[in-house]
């Protein structure tokens, strides 16, 4: 836009939208007003509407009105003069590019101004001038009513930042802050342009991410604190653990997923065993040193449980939405038909001998109930469903059918596509009211926290793994065959070739899911969690700040829109930053 | 037309690549129909054919970026089948180059050609990069290691993906129509490059539709049509004398336009 001024012999290049130094009036008109039958009935009708609220207000609030229309006024004809003159200075120029840059933006700007001129005067009424703001003065007998009670913000700290928690595990919330906050500079200065380059820029970034990978735990500690019961070593927990995890890299191996080598497989099998040992040391000093006693997830409120949320739900679900994108993507062999229809026809037959007909004999007796399905249902309908064991058969082909046996492929896009199915609330629901069946019977159950994290983790993640997949599609071909062609391992691919590209483009949309994560985290109060829609719902409910509902969401307002400005600002800077290998 | 058998007599030890009967079946469409070929070690073969004969397909096949489904292929005595071990050990010591060069645009130079043989042939990172200077230096670009490869020319670029297969000590190198995405006057520095190669006795695959290339560089010539070859000759008789009709048209619409 600086080259307005620069005129040459030439006739003027007259751009949509642009103003001259030789003001054209046909071509101004035609830009502006007559270029179509549209544009003109779009114009008239907002000179209208701008006018009758100009008029309308000059009425109602004439002082107000009148120093809304006098700037405008003075910024519009100081435009016409900077562009007419080409006297332009910085303010008039930014005022061209923003407000008065065609007819239509010229009106609109001060119809909007109006409004916004009604609406905050309204607000900045009951806000400031009426408002009190002292925590004595929120009592309904002593309440202002045509102005905000701002106190009870202060009156009700409490329960908007930590819920129900004890004023006694003050110290570790804040320690546990102060932690996170200390996470959040160490990022943010060892990614500064100034000191990533440099050495102690690089060390600080890799505390802060590895602390960040553990931050999870790191909070799990402050927050929940760590139970200890003797023995030291649980030697159940241990094998099992170890068992399933050996497990999972024997089918990665076998799948061809990874590669082994003696270290590679050493580090898999003593993964479980040293960070059980691990936690089971810290658990065992913290014991003794009573300093982080066990606190109940269940207690936690206020902004501290949303918060808690964010980042719980955020970090889990993460990772298992790359392995469910990954998953989803997976090209490995299929389980065989050969070998999967006998052991479907052999599940199909036990099931009809066993539970459409009763039959127990032979069967241990806790994997039948004794019942005879076929012989005691009592209609049509019973009967049907009496054959369920004929669904084996149906999933087993349709299995085969659209997933050639991938079972990897499978599973995820199940996962995916049911979760996706569902709603928010609905899964919330499920989660604590179905969570005891999916757990032993002598366990003392989930506590509503953990279930919510649960059903919360697998409703992101799904999401995630659909946006992650999006990031996987946009890498060209050419960057796999690559990587293949030098014999990379697929992990070595994901890792160092693929991801590093996938994550920059998805740098955006996956902001888009941590704000929806934290935002939607307010549903859990509709499933009983005190979170800060929660507690905010409590407060108004207590007799002392009965009503008060405004000031609260109001304030509710404020710190969900910082929170979400806060992380897009930091995507955007990340976006920045992570773009500057790609020229 | 039938394809021209190499003969099922026994290999050589010094065959570094034996093809025997390969097909390859995108769906419905069969691509390579029964492809015999074998490659000595230090020979030069430039594979050259119209669009959609299945010549990148064949070259494609010999790395396992495409699988073929019947047939075998044998690259330095070990077969490539489903064993995930095999492919990889044959990727080891097969180096390629794309004709979109596949760089990878978030690594410099030095990380790019250093990313294999660090995390592949589990080198420590100075040797790595030594080895790698080297080869930039060999191919005319050592300047440019610390930049990203969007900073590069097209030549350049391709360069840098021929230094990066080369770090890898392939045995066999596989060239996928190298200069088919350059400008014109870049075509040449990666020629010369290509050139050096065959002198220094590496064994090298190349699909090309450069002629003068071709003539001067290869060995034999391998034409193919139609997912089968048509004839395998040396440059001189391909070129002036060859045998089959197809290979006189195809010669007759490049060489005469």
């Amino acid at each position: 836009m600086a080259s307005i001024s620069t005129t040459t012999n030439k006739p003027p290049v007259q751009k949509r939208g642009t103003f001259s130094k030789r003001f054209n009036a046909t071509y101004f008109l035609q830009d502006n007003i007559t270029g179509s039958r549209g544009q003109l009935i779009w114009v008239i009708i907002l000179t209208i509407l701008t006018l009758g609220v100009l008029v309308q207000q000059l009425g109602n609030a004439p002082s107000r009105a009148w120093i809304i229309f006098g700037i405008w006024a003075v910024g519009v004809i100081g435009t016409v003069v900077g562009e007419l003159f080409t006297l332009h200075i910085g303010a008039t120029r930014w005022l061209k590019e923003n407000m008065f840059n065609n007819v239509t933006n010229v009106l609109v700007t001060l119809l909007l101004a109006l409004l916004l001129g009604i609406v905050c005067s309204g607000l900045w009424r009951w806000g400031v001038v009426n408002a009190t703001f002292s925590p004595e003065l929120t009592h309904p007998d002593v309440r202002t009513f045509d102005g905000a009670s701002w106190g009870v913000l202060w009156g009700a700290r409490k329960l908007l930042l930590t819920g129900l928690l004890g004023p006694e595990h003050n110290s570790r919330v804040i320690g546990w802050t102060l932690t996170i906050l200390a996470l959040w500079l160490m990022s943010f200065i060892g990614t500064r342009d100034s000191t990533r380059e440099t050495t102690a820029g690089t060390f600080i970034r890799r505390v802060a991410n590895t602390g960040w990978i553990l931050s999870p735990f790191i909070s799990y500690i402050f927050l929940a604190g760590l139970d200890y019961e003797a023995p030291f070593v649980d030697f159940r927990t241990l094998i099992v653990g170890t068992a399933i995890v050996t497990a999972i890299m024997g089918i990665l191996w076998f799948f061809k997923v990874i590669q082994l080598n003696p270290v590679s497989t050493a580090a898999w099998v003593l993964a479980w065993p040293l960070s059980y040992l691990l936690w089971r040391t810290i658990a065992y000093v913290s014991f003794n040193a009573e300093i982080f006693s066990p606190i109940d997830p269940d207690k936690w409120g206020g902004l501290l449980l949303t918060v808690i949320f964010a980042i719980f739900v955020n970090i889990l679900s993460f990772p298992i939405g790359i392995l469910l994108a990954l998953g989803r993507r997976a090209d490995v062999q299929g389980i065989p038909w050969w070998l999967l229809w006998p052991v479907a026809i052999l599940l199909t037959a036990w099931g009809l001998y066993t539970s459409t007909f009763g039959n127990c004999i032979g069967t241990p007796s806790f994997l039948c109930e004794n019942v005879n399905l076929w012989a005691t249902s009592r209609n049509g309908i019973e009967r049907v469903i009496s054959l369920w064991p004929l669904l084996i058969p149906l999933a087993t082909w349709s299995f085969l059918r659209s997933f050639n046996g991938n079972f990897l492929q499978a599973f995820s896009v199940l996962f995916i596509e049911i979760i996706r199915g569902v709603p928010l609330i609905t899964l919330l629901f499920m989660a604590i009211i179905m969570a005891p069946f999916f757990l032993p019977e002598d366990s003392q159950g989930l506590s509503n926290f953990w279930a919510v994290i649960v059903g919360y983790t697998i409703f992101t993640s799904s999401y995630m793994a659909e946006l992650v997949r999006g990031g996987l599609q946009a890498i060209p071909n050419g960057q796999y065959e690559a990587a293949d062609a030098l014999g990379i391992n697929t992990l070595q691919k994901y890792r160092f070739i693929i991801l590093p590209q996938a994550l920059r483009i998805l740098i955006p949309p996956l902001a888009g899911a941590v704000i929806g994560t934290f935002k939607s985290s307010s549903l859990v109060a509709l499933v009983g969690m005190i979170d800060l829609v929660g507690s905010t719902k409590a407060i108004i409910a207590n007799s002392q700040w009965l009503g008060l509902r405004t000031e609260l969401y109001v304030f509710m307002f404020v710190l969900y829109f910082l929170v979400s400005s806060v992380v897009s600002w930091y995507s955007r800077r990340l976006e920045d930053q992570s773009g500057l290998g790609v020229r | 037309m039938t394809a021209i058998m190499d003969g099922p007599e026994a290999t050589k030890v010094s065959d570094v690549i034996v093809c025997r009967d390969v097909h390859k079946w995108y769906g419905d469409f069969e691509a390579l129909k029964g492809v015999n070929l074998t490659v000595e070690a230090g020979e030069v073969v430039v594979i050259l054919g119209p669009s959609g004969s299945g010549k990148s397909t064949f070259i494609r096949c010999m790395n396992r970026l495409e699988e073929h489904q019947e047939g075998r292929i044998i690259i330095d005595g070990i077969e490539l089948t489903h064993d995930v071990r095999n492919i990889s050990e044959i990727r080891r010591e097969v180096g390629m180059v794309f004709q979109q060069f596949n760089l990878f645009p978030h690594l410099t130079v030095m990380d790019n050609i250093t990313l294999a043989p660090i995390n592949v042939r589990k080198w420590s990172r100075d040797r790595a990069e030594e080895l790698a200077m080297k080869w930039l230096t060999r191919v005319g670009i050592p300047e440019q290691a610390d930049k990203y490869p969007g900073q590069l020319s097209g030549g350049q670029q391709q360069r840098v993906a021929i230094a990066r297969a080369l770090t890898m000590q392939p045995k066999i190198l596989l060239f996928d129509e190298p200069t088919s995405a350059l400008d014109p006057e870049m075509i040449s520095e990666v020629l010369d490059v290509m050139r050096d190669l065959a002198k220094a006795g590496y064994t090298i695959v190349a699909v090309t539709h450069e002629m003068g290339f071709a003539r001067e560089v290869a060995q034999r010539i391998i034409f193919m049509d139609g997912g089968q070859i048509v004839e395998i000759n040396s440059p001189d008789d391909f070129f002036n004398n060859p045998t089959h009709e197809r290979t006189k048209l195809f010669l007759s619409q490049i060489l005469n336009h």
